[in-house]
């Protein structure tokens, strides 16, 4: 499913790198931790995070992340902005916890496990 | 939801608390981050993390949250499987990641902290 | 919904019993050996209408009533029990949860089950239906019991005491650095105000607010103490550490804002919110603080007179904490 679709049926509010929501989301990839999401987060998944620090840019685009959602409300930081807009990273955020969101992507089909 | 469905669903292993499988769950939560959990978490939650430190088992006594599920095969060291014990806490570990765990919960009809009516 | 929730209470203790919580230890037993024309003399004497057939500490059948009616329709004068018993017995463990005799009885029909022990396989017991529903019974009012202590602790412990003023005060102390112990301060004052019978809902928010607190006193100070005092209306707490202090209260108090080293990031922990959960818990709260010269947080929730939290004002005080 493409990351704009994803955006729409969940209302997503898009904060940085908006110009690319074209890409296609294989996986969904829920983390606090940027270690576990180094080592487990495969290219094309989508992120959840409540981490809003500039680091989970670097981290996304090593990764080759589609994208990342910051949930419970959390606004990413100044740098952090600044660094995926200058990367053209989208990053989203919403209200929903982690749990819910990833519920909803679940029942919208994207799995947990890349195909 | 009862926890016994929570166990089958995730297809995971009882570290301790086999006893209270039969007890009820309302919520679901999934951190990593414990502040998030004693922020939004709610009593009666079951909560899935990718964390085993001790201080997880002191959070979910705080919390009043009546079970932790270990994600992505992880597993805690004796102590604080004891501690949980102690605390009549169930503590189930599964080999699914968070996202997935949420996933197949939410999609058995296990609600999050804005959908439980409060 | 009171019977709602006994029922779910009775469901739970289904599976939390054991079957030798609730079977008769004292068990009549007869002997192969024993003609089957005693049986009439021992069902009456004792009100059963079956028993378990031992030799030695073992199970070796089971006799019952119908058994008995059978031979005598057989006129078979002489015959020992060992040729009238049931051999193959469905038996139940003692340990077994009660959950599995439920079912049990109600798949095969019976009206008893001889209960052994898992390693020796010696007779401990009998269970019947009776005995599980009076087993449950008594446990639901031992809780019951229980839970009425609880309530006549919370609602009478100011009423009882005789003073102008009444407060109890408990302290305890914060070891710093020690990520091991961290936490086990607010869980024995947790346990303490649980014990007391404060509702469940105050009881969790000083809970939570206590927790970060200390989390705060072992992450950035070698030690305090915290000092908990509940009054009617009120619980107060006071954490102090001498600690290096926070030199930005108001950045401090930002939502994501930390300056927690990664080991503790790594823990969970750090993420900046720690504050703010302590104001979400509390209906007052004031930091009094110089770099240097540690760090002393005081915390205010309101209890209301039957216990409830003050609820409603926690929405509007949250945020007009005095700042220094």
């Amino acid at each position: 499913m493409k990351l704009a679709r994803i955006v729409e049926k969940l209302s997503l509010a898009v904060r940085t790198g908006s110009e690319n929501l074209d890409t296609e989301v294989t996986a969904g990839y829920s983390s606090d931790l940027m270690s576990d999401v180094i080592a487990h987060a495969r290219a094309g998944s989508l992120w959840i995070t409540l981490q809003i620090h500039q680091n989970i840019v670097a981290v996304a685009s090593m990764n080759e992340l589609a994208g990342i959602v910051l949930v419970n409300g959390r606004e990413p930081e100044e740098e952090t902005i600044a660094k995926a807009e200058a990367e053209g990273l989208p990053i989203m955020v919403t209200q929903l916890p982690n749990f819910e969101l990833a519920g909803r992507l679940y029942s919208l089909g994207i799995s947990g496990v890349p195909a | 939801m009862r926890l016994e469905e929570v166990r089958e669903i995730l297809d995971a292993e009882v570290l301790t608390g086999e006893n209270l499988l039969s007890r009820e769950v309302t919520i679901g939560c999934g951190a990593d981050l414990m502040s998030d959990v004693l922020a939004y978490g709610k009593s009666g939650s079951v909560l899935l993390t990718g964390l085993t430190n001790n201080q997880v088992v002191r959070t979910a006594e705080m919390a009043d949250i009546v079970a932790i599920c270990f994600v992505r095969g992880k597993k805690p060291d004796e102590k604080t499987v004891n501690m949980a014990d102690s605390q009549g806490l169930l503590l189930l570990k599964t080999a699914l990641p968070m996202f997935e765990s949420c996933g197949r919960l939410y999609k058995h009809g296990l609600p999050g902290v804005s959908e439980c009516g409060e | 919904m009171f019977q709602a929730r006994s029922f779910t209470k009775v469901q739970e203790l289904v599976y939390e019993m054991k079957v030798k919580q609730v079977m008769t230890e004292d068990v009549i037993t007869v002997r192969p050996e024993t003609p089957m024309r005693q049986l009439r003399e021992i069902f009456l004497r004792n009100r059963i209408s079956g028993t378990p057939v031992v030799e030695g500490d073992f199970l070796v059948g089971i006799i019952s009533l119908e058994d008995f009616i059978k031979w005598l329709y057989d006129r078979e004068e002489n015959s020992l029990i060992e040729s009238k018993m049931t051999r193959d017995v469905e038996c139940l463990f003692a340990d077994e949860p009660l959950v599995h005799a439920v079912s049990k009885f109600e798949k095969m029909g019976y009206g008893r089950f001889p209960v052994t022990d898992r390693q020796t396989g010696k007779l401990v017991g009998v269970i019947t239906k009776g005995d599980i529903i009076a087993g449950l019974l008594r446990k639901l009012e031992v809780e019951y019991i229980e839970e009425e202590i609880q309530r006549y602790r919370a609602s009478h412990i100011f009423e009882d005491i005789v003073a102008d003023r009444t407060r109890l005060v408990f302290e305890y102390d914060v070891l710093g650095q020690n990520f091991e112990q961290a936490g086990e301060c607010s869980s024995r004052l947790k346990r303490t105000l649980k014990r007391l019978g404060l509702d469940p809902t105050t009881t969790r928010r000083v809970a939570i607010a206590s927790y970060e607190a200390e989390m705060n006193l072992v992450v950035f100070t070698r030690g305090g103490r915290i000092v908990a005092r509940v009054e009617p209306g009120r619980i107060s707490m006071d954490v102090k550490d001498s600690g290096p202090g926070i030199a930005d209260i108001e950045k401090a108090l930002q939502p994501g804002y930390s300056t927690a080293p990664q080991w503790v990031r790594d823990l969970g922990f750090g993420a900046g919110m720690g504050l703010n959960n302590i104001q979400r818990c509390a209906d007052e709260m004031e930091i009094i603080s110089s770099p240097g010269k540690g760090t002393h947080l005081k915390i205010s929730i309101l209890t209301g007179d039957d216990g409830e939290a003050g609820k409603n004002s926690r929405e509007a005080q949250s945020s007009s904490s005095d700042r220094q």
